[in-house]
């Protein structure tokens, strides 16, 4: 809040010197004179003994203040003409007798300090509360906001005395209904924020200011410490189902996810299509609902809800999308490497298949063609004989290779659980492990945040996880994480919590359990997974405690406490126990992941810190600290900036292991979304000499442009893959990078947040965790055998649309404003929330930070944030122009 | 009697009637015939579980109208194939070498960059690695010496271990034996070897193998080396003021390009070197007299080494200087009209053969598509070269030196193979390097232990005019019809 002294502009000293004074009277105009001698007058007066000529004066000296300070560009004439007498005045009220008068005096005094009062003093404030408490209103807004200011001084004053505040609070009442009436809502927030009484906001706010109020609120929020913020948005959530603007109210009950929130949104609710609208954003963010007959009562109604919520019918709608923009036809990985490109260089006469190179296509036929249900390789027919039908590419990949080709189908045909299980269905009769194996991890990934009644992926897996072959349990181990990531499912827990203690189990077995355990219970604190995997981590051998797959534990037992924050405590004390070898890397990754997605500046340093130090033992905590900065600050864009500043630092001054995850972080914080700036980093940083700091670079390319087609992305990593054309590992990486940059041929994100940058999907971020922590180790992890790892970031893959549709949840093509999305907190009137807009008509691609407005009055959308599927009713008012 | 609905791939078969009190096989055989998955394929879903065939409906506890979801199709299981696909990784090191495109570089020794670059280009002829291939150790000739015999056993090793490693190589043993065979190329400067001229190394490594592989042969009488790289000229000398006449003919292993202010091209260069004034005692004056020299060829090799002559001895600096001037080379070369009228008359008849060869493609070409740019051409004769190639290596290996090579006929139509660059101001100094196209018609330069894949189009950018690396000795390679 600005000092209101500041402007005041010519403030002089209390006692003029006398020339300068008579000259200033000489500048006077006749009017101003006239003025001046009045209101002298009337200083007089007020010091007469007569009570009747003080009242008169009062009054006339009150008139004359509340007729001028209606503007505040200057200061005010009888302000600035009544200055030298303040002094007078106020030594004139003391020796008064209480009276109405001497409330009337105080009035004006309250007025005057506004320019006159010392730092500090709080005078205006002062006389108020000794004056009448007439409107307060009646003096003009810059005298509320300054006594606004002194309140909440006066407020920490009292606070740290323990004095007792009524009078303030009275004050405060009638400032914030002023505040409110007069289009000055974040005024009256902040105020009701210093004096820590955010429930009185309910009682003021009314239909023409709630939005505004509840939009400011939510974005303050981000910038508040500790249980604050969950109170502003307490009060959001309530102001918006007080007004029956239900849809926000969800966001906001989902972004503090708060499941009872959430359904007091359904039971306020009694419009079926406003529900519809409801599911479809609980079904973006990726969580396991169930309706019950309070929310809804009619079955069949429940049951067409449950259905969204369950997205079976996301694929139906993506395949709609890809439809409209014309990109159905299947892409090879040829079509992505774009090989002619180049010069000479790559592609040798390649006689001979390199497993390397089949494997990578793979990934990045599987990536390319996500969600299509057709590719070039694996579902191709038969028949066709070049390029080789599905038996054969399944067959030219080697070993585990084969397991991540047969999980490709999932990928290929994700969320199309009914053919996509047909079609991955004659993999289970192989007699090859890796295929089964793949098989199951396939389910899995077809199944990803879709829920079906009849559980097939349970069903189908569940009898694998205890088979012999330790390939075939981690794939179907893997598929449950994969398929029931969130849900919370009790009958998953119950069998996959044995295998974590189970002392013959070997240790990939054990790593990826748990973390199939942390995905399915993501920040859910569940205790006894907790346990378990606390158990695990103990029971490991001090060899065991050296290997990569280890440090997978840690961040099973972070990912329970994904955004819990102080949750995380009791179990971040018992990790203090452990082995020393993975003390301090379970004490970052349960830091980071507690953490995550809240931007908290404190925990951001602390991270920071630990980076700072410089390890000789070979320590391994300081790839998770550095992902975890990213993991912290991606919440808010203001913080993301800053972290993008301190990690350009770490590059610079880091030891190697930091510098290996300083990429993948940059990556992490600009998923989806290539920044020009962050870009050339990356690019400089994959001809790192270090080569495994190029390889995350190069991954790190592929996830900042993973889903945009972004064409000087890809530019680089083509060159890149003439740059590396002898490194088999780095060229692997290449090809991923350019899968993710192509991932569903341009029409996916793997941004975990949605609905305008204001809510995350924990399992989306949970998936990227995983994958991210599996990359710190790129040798023996996706160079490895476990290449498989990553098939995790299915979980944060959405299409990146806005599809609309009517009231039968039939698509509906309207136009559409695209355009850089503007924010719009605290501004006044109604100003534009895009900028730079193009008009299309739907279905249509929404890119980081674009925004959508209809661009017709012709439908009202259901939802206030136009992304994902949103549902148009009719405008009942809406007239056809001639 | 229950009736559920069965929901299989899109499809949702509705009312099936379920008989609680046979096992679930039947309620499968039932769908058997709905949807012909045979039973054992079928995998029914019931709320998280599998039915299986003995399980009790009672235990499974199916409601009215429940709907079931069936997994399973008909189609085939997928088999692996018989024979698994070979991968890169896996083959030995040699076979990979295969698929790498190319063999591998030569480790520098310290200055030894112009030995690097000679072995490259020598190693690019298959005939001399077949040759070397014959040699035996034991099978040495008396009358060549020690020395000699282990510079070309150490040849054939080097030429055996850089076909087969996919890593670079260090030519330790080759350069010992070379040092030793020929001390001026151990001369040290500073405690250092010294750069050497790389043509140097070309001539005396040619003589010596030429050496040791025609006594091997005797026999035959087939000198290898000279049947490679071997030019007949036939000279007139002749004196203007006397009018004398000679003629004699020699044997050289390349050809010189001389470069002086005229000389833009390579064939300019190569007839400018051809003719040549000298001074000699003439008998009919009885005085020294100038005499013109000019030669023909008269025989052709399959290997063509031309070298420019780019370095003179420059007395005042006292070392070797270059000659910067740009020469274009082409990558194909004719060298006809260098050659005598007797060899004309036999190359006439190849060499239309050839014409008519190209023609007919050319013109099928033509044919199927209209735009048969310039481009097209080249990358034909590419192919038809990298095709005799490879023919003619297998030959090669199968041949005795005996008639099937007559048959190839030489037409005096050169294919650029090679091309042995310098960079730097003198020949003591700079770098070598060796550009040499694979069998697969690629180009790789071979920077000592680095080969860097190039363009066709850019080996023809080595001719000089700057201070980037330039030609110094190019090799062609023979086009032959057969007849």
């Amino acid at each position: 809040m600005s000092d209101p002294k500041n402007d005041t502009g010519t403030a002089q000293p209390k006692a003029p010197a006398k020339d300068p004074k008579k000259k200033e009277e000489e500048d006077l105009s006749e009017e101003d004179l006239a003025l001046k001698q009045q209101l002298e007058l009337y200083v007089k007066r007020v010091q007469d003994s007569d009570p009747g000529l003080q009242k008169v004066a009062l009054e006339s000296m009150r008139h004359e203040i509340r007729t001028s300070t209606s503007s505040m560009t200057s200061v005010p004439k009888p302000l600035k003409f009544l200055r030298p007498h303040y002094g007078t005045l106020k030594a004139f009220y003391q020796t008064m007798p209480d009276s109405d008068l001497k409330k009337y005096l105080s009035d004006i005094l309250s007025v005057l300090a506004l320019t006159m009062s010392a730092e500090g003093e709080r005078e205006s404030l002062k006389y108020r509360l000794l004056g009448s408490e007439g409107d307060i209103g009646s003096w003009g807004h810059e005298y509320v906001r300054n006594l606004a200011g002194e309140i909440s001084q006066e407020y920490i004053k009292r606070q740290s005395e323990e004095a007792p505040i009524e009078d303030l609070m009275e004050l405060v009442q009638q400032i914030v209904s002023f505040h409110m009436k007069h289009n000055a809502e974040p005024e009256a927030v902040d105020l009701l924020m210093e004096v820590e009484d955010l429930d009185l906001l309910v009682e003021h706010v009314d239909k023409t200011n709630f939005k505004r109020t509840c939009l400011y609120l939510t974005s303050a929020a981000r910038y508040l410490p500790g249980p604050d913020d969950m109170l502003v948005l307490d009060i959001a959530y309530t102001i918006y189902l007080k007004f029956e603007e239900f849809a926000s109210a969800l966001q906001i009950a989902l972004s503090l996810d708060n499941m009872q929130h959430v359904r007091q949104v359904f039971t306020s609710c009694d419009n079926q299509l406003k529900k519809m609208q409801f599911c479809y954003i609980l079904a973006r963010h990726g969580i396991t609902f169930e309706l019950d007959d309070e929310m809804v009562a009619d079955d069949d109604d429940r049951e067409a809800l449950q259905d969204i919520i369950n997205n079976t019918k996301l694929s139906e709608s993506y395949l709609t999308l890809a439809r409209d923009i014309e990109v159905m036809e299947p892409k090879s990985p040829e079509d992505i490497y774009k090989a002619h490109l180049l010069d000479g260089r790559a592609s040798a006469g390649a006689s001979v298949d390199s497993a390397r190179q089949n494997l990578a296509a793979t990934f990045v036929n599987a990536f390319v063609n996500a969600g299509f249900g057709q590719d070039k390789l694996m579902t191709a027919p038969a028949d066709s004989s070049i390029g080789g039908s599905t038996g054969n590419w399944l067959f030219k990949n080697k070993e585990h290779g084969k397991t991540s080709a047969a999980a490709s189908l999932g990928m290929i045909l994700l969320w199309d659980v009914d053919s996509g299980l047909a079609q991955i269905d004659k993999y289970f009769h192989s007699n090859d492990n890796h295929v089964i194996a793949g098989a199951l991890l396939g389910v899995g990934i077809v199944n990803c945040g879709v829920k079906n009644d009849c559980d097939p992926a349970l069903a189908l897996l569940s009898e694998y996880i205890s088979k012999e072959d330790s390939s075939v349990r981690i794939g179907a181990i893997i598929g449950l994480g994969i398929a029931y990531a969130g849900a919370q499912n009790e009958q998953i827990r119950s069998s996959l919590t044995p295998i974590l203690n189970d002392a013959k189990a070997p240790l990939d077995v054990i790593a990826f359990t748990a973390i199939s355990l942390g995905l399915i219970y993501v920040g859910s604190c569940n205790e006894e997974v907790a346990q378990a995997i606390i158990f695990a981590l103990m029971d490991r051998s001090e060899s065991e405690l050296g290997e990569p797959l280890t440090r997978l534990l840690p961040l099973a037992l972070g990912l329970l406490y994904l955004g819990k924050q102080e949750n995380v405590e009791a179990t971040a004390e018992v990790s203090k126990t452990f082995n020393e070898k993975i003390r301090k890397y379970c004490d970052m990754t349960l830091l980071s992941c507690a953490y995550a997605g809240t931007g908290n500046v404190l925990k951001v340093q602390n991270l920071l810190g630990h980076c700072a130090q410089h390890l000789e033992k070979g320590e391994t905590h300081q790839g998770p600290a550095v992902l975890g900065i990213a993991m912290v600050a991606m919440a808010e864009e203001l913080g993301l900036e800053m972290s993008v500043r301190s990690l350009e630092h770490l590059l610079q001054y880091g030891e190697q292991n930091i510098r290996r995850a300083v990429p993948l972080a940059l990556g992490l914080l600009c998923i989806s979304n290539p920044k020009v700036n962050v870009m050339d980093t990356l690019s400089r940083l994959s001809h790192d000499s270090d080569s495994e700091v190029a390889m995350s670079a190069v991954i790190s390319l592929g996830l900042i442009g993973a889903g945009t087609n972004n064409a000087r992305i890809a530019g680089m990593l083509r060159n890149l893959s003439s740059y590396y054309y002898k490194d088999a590992s780095l060229l692997f990486c290449v090809r991923i990078a350019q899968g993710l940059v192509h991932l569903g041929k341009g029409l996916l994100t793997l941004n975990p947040y949605h609905s305008d940058r204001f809510l995350l999907s924990p399992t989306a971020l949970a998936g990227l965790v995983t994958m991210l922590h599996a990359c710190l180790d790129m040798k023996a992890m996706v160079l490895g055998k476990y290449h498989y790892v990553l098939y995790f970031i299915v979980l944060a893959m959405q299409p990146r649309m806005l599809m609309t549709v009517d009231e039968n949840l039939k698509p509906l093509s309207v136009p559409v404003r695209v355009g850089q999305a503007v924010d719009v907190v605290g501004q006044a009137g109604r100003p534009k929330t895009i900028t730079g807009f193009q008009t299309h008509s739907t279905p249509v691609l929404l890119a980081a930070g674009d925004r959508a407005e209809l661009a017709t009055e012709k439908y009202i959308p259901l939802s206030p944030i136009l992304e994902g599927h949103v549902i148009l009713k009719e405008n009942p008012e809406y007239r056809e122009d001639s | 009697m229950l009736t559920v609905s069965v929901k299989w791939q899109k499809e949702l078969l509705k009312v099936v009637e379920v008989d609680t009190s046979q096992p679930p096989y039947v309620f499968k055989c039932q769908l058997y015939d709905l949807t012909g998955v045979p039973p054992e394929r079928q995998k029914i879903m019931v709320k998280g579980g599998l039915l299986k065939d003995d399980d009790d409906w009672s235990i499974v506890g199916l409601k009215q109208g429940q709907k079931l979801m069936m997994m399973g199709t008909a189609d085939e299981v997928v088999k692996a194939p018989e024979k698994g696909p070979v991968f890169m990784e896996d083959l030995p090191e040699e076979e990979q070498v295969v698929s790498l495109g190319h063999s591998a570089g030569l480790f520098n020794l310290g200055n030894t960059c112009y030995m690097n670059s000679t072995v490259q280009c020598l190693h690019s002829v298959p005939e001399l690695k077949s040759a070397l291939v014959k040699y035996s150790h034991s099978g040495r000739n008396n009358d060549v010496d020690q020395t000699s015999h282990m510079l070309t056993v150490a040849t054939r090793d080097l030429f055996g271990e850089l076909d087969k490693s996919v890593k670079p190589v260090a030519p330790m043993q080759f350069w010992m034996v070379l040092r030793k065979k020929y001390p001026q190329f151990g001369q040290l400067h500073n405690g250092a070897f010294m750069q050497q001229d790389a043509e140097e190394c070309l001539t005396q490594l040619l003589y010596t193998l030429s050496q040791s592989l025609r006594s091997l042969c005797s026999s035959e009488s087939i000198d290898t080396v000279k049947d490679l790289f071997g030019i007949e000229l036939a000279s007139r000398i002749h004196c203007q003021e006397s009018g004398e006449e000679s003629s004699e003919t020699e044997s050289v292993y390349s050809l010189k390009c001389h470069i002086s202010q005229e000389v833009n091209h390579l064939h300019e260069g190569l007839k400018h070197a051809l003719k040549s004034e000298l001074e000699k005692a003439s008998p009919a004056l009885g005085r020294s007299a100038i005499y013109l020299k000019e030669s023909r060829i008269n025989g052709l090799p399959r290997y063509l080494t031309i070298q420019f002559v780019r370095f003179f001895w420059k007395r005042e600096s006292n070392q070797k200087a270059k000659i910067l001037r740009k020469v274009d080379y082409p990558l194909e070369l004719d060298i006809y009209d260098l050659c005598s009228d007797e060899l004309r008359k036999k190359l006439e008849g190849p060499r239309q053969i050839l014409r008519d060869n190209e023609g007919r493609k050319l013109g099928l070409k033509a044919n199927e598509k209209s735009s048969s740019s310039k481009d097209n051409d080249v990358k034909m004769t590419d192919a038809e070269g990298s095709s005799n190639a490879s023919g003619e290596s297998s030959m090669t290996i199968s041949q005795e030196g005996g008639p099937s090579e007559k048959e190839k006929h030489l037409t005096g139509i050169y294919d650029l193979v090679a091309v042995l660059t310098h960079k730097g101001r003198s020949a003591d100094s700079g770098h070598y390097v060796a550009w040499v196209k694979q069998e697969s018609g690629k180009w790789i330069e071979f920077d000592d232990d680095n080969p860097i894949p190039q363009r066709e189009e850019d080996i023809v950018k080595l001719s000089g005019g700057g201070d980037w690396h330039m030609a110094y000795i190019c090799m062609y390679k023979a086009r032959t019809v057969s007849m």
